[in-house]
């Protein structure tokens, strides 16, 4: 009788539109297609409604085509972990190589579009970004250090910087500043949802700031970010960027983070059965926190601009 | 070896093809019909720029005193 075992039967790789939009992250998009849009509508000048368009449609795909090269790159992390194991890769519903192509291509057309539409500048800071969430934080950052989503949330702050750009034509100080807040705001949201997934995280070994600094340290840091968010929030209006409007919402939503924060940050030590729900509140409020202060600053703009 | 497929999975198998088909389609469409616009934006933004130019008076040349 044969020893061989029969081959596996392969299933066709059949992916389906659906799985390739997956490999966008498209709730992570709306966040940077928000916060993209606000930088282009509250820049100073006009840019005409098509490109306007276009840029935002470049700094979406873009981030689509970095989600996918990211996800293609953590297919095996994915699996191993209860919030991720379901996507495309990790399920088996599409094969490795296609996420690939499909992260390249989607990176590269969106990085030709917008130079072509847009300018060089613009299309040079989305290629950084690209590279900076696709390579930097991905393949570098994220599997090494604890510090991965301080440095890493660059990635997440290049959209209004992007979006500003693409109406004056340069950087000046109140782009950077948007960067800076996004910049700023990633650590305190992205720590409080570790807090609450820190198990899978240990899992499959990323060293996120729970699991290698532990829970005290990491509950000090995002009260620590808080309490240097609210005085960067108010710089624009501080240095006369911005009017009352933008200035009162930062003041206020600006406090609120900071209370969760404390709520969060000065926790003793908890049971193993503890339902993190000031954790749970303080990511959510932190979504909400930064389409609300970018909304204002829209609002902000238009009623100054109404005022003038 | 893959074993060949059963007329219920082939089925599955080509449906999930042509609806990768039509979306890939309908986002070429989309694209063409976008850098149309582009272009004819791009041609009227620098047809616009150039009527202004030629509109502004030259600046007078400065004047040697000597």
């Amino acid at each position: 009788m044969s020893t061989v075992q029969p081959s596996p039967i392969v299933a066709p790789m059949t992916a389906e539109w659906r799985d390739f939009f997956a490999l966008t992250k498209p709730r992570v998009m709306t966040l940077v297609i928000f916060t993209g849009l606000c930088g282009l509508l509250a820049a100073p000048g006009h840019v005409h409604p098509v490109l306007g368009f276009t840029a935002i449609l470049c700094i979406a795909v873009a981030a689509g085509g970095a989600a996918a090269l990211n996800m293609w790159w953590e297919a095996d992390i994915d699996a191993g972990m209860k919030r991720t194991r379901h996507r495309p890769l990790p399920a088996g519903r599409m094969d490795p190589i296609s996420a690939r192509d499909f992260g390249v291509a989607l990176s590269c057309g969106a990085v030709i579009t917008m130079a072509l539409a847009i300018g060089w500048l613009a299309a040079g800071i989305l290629a950084l970004s690209i590279f900076y969430y696709a390579w930097i934080y991905t393949v570098w950052l994220k599997p090494r250090t604890p510090q991965n989503i301080v440095i890493g949330g660059g990635a997440g702050a290049f959209p209004p910087l992007i979006g500003w750009i693409a109406v004056t034509g340069h950087i000046t100080l109140m782009p950077v500043l948007l960067f800076l807040i996004i910049f700023l705001w990633t650590p305190p949201h992205f720590w409080a949802l570790a807090l609450f997934v820190q198990i899978d995280y240990s899992n499959v070994g990323i060293p996120m700031m729970p699991v290698v600094a532990g829970e005290r340290s990491t509950r000090h840091q995002i009260l620590g970010y808080a309490v240097v968010l609210l005085p960067l929030t108010l710089l624009p209006w501080w240095l006369g960027y911005t009017g009352r409007i933008y200035g009162l919402s930062a003041l206020g939503l600006g406090l609120g983070f900071l209370a969760l924060s404390a709520h969060v940050g000065l926790r003793r030590p908890l049971p193993a059965d503890d339902a993190m729900t000031p954790e749970k509140r303080l990511f959510k409020y932190s979504i909400l926190y930064l389409f609300v202060l970018f909304g204002m600053l829209v609002v902000d703009h238009l009623a100054t601009t109404a005022g003038a | 070896m893959t074993q060949p497929m059963t007329p219920t999975e082939l089925a599955a198998f080509r449906a999930r093809q042509k609806s990768r088909s039509r979306a890939l389609a309908l986002v070429l469409g989309a694209l063409v019909v976008l850098f149309f616009v582009i272009s004819l934006v791009k041609i009227k933004n620098a047809a616009d720029l150039r009527h202004q130019m030629a509109m502004t008076p030259p600046a007078a040349e400065p004047t040697d005193s000597h």
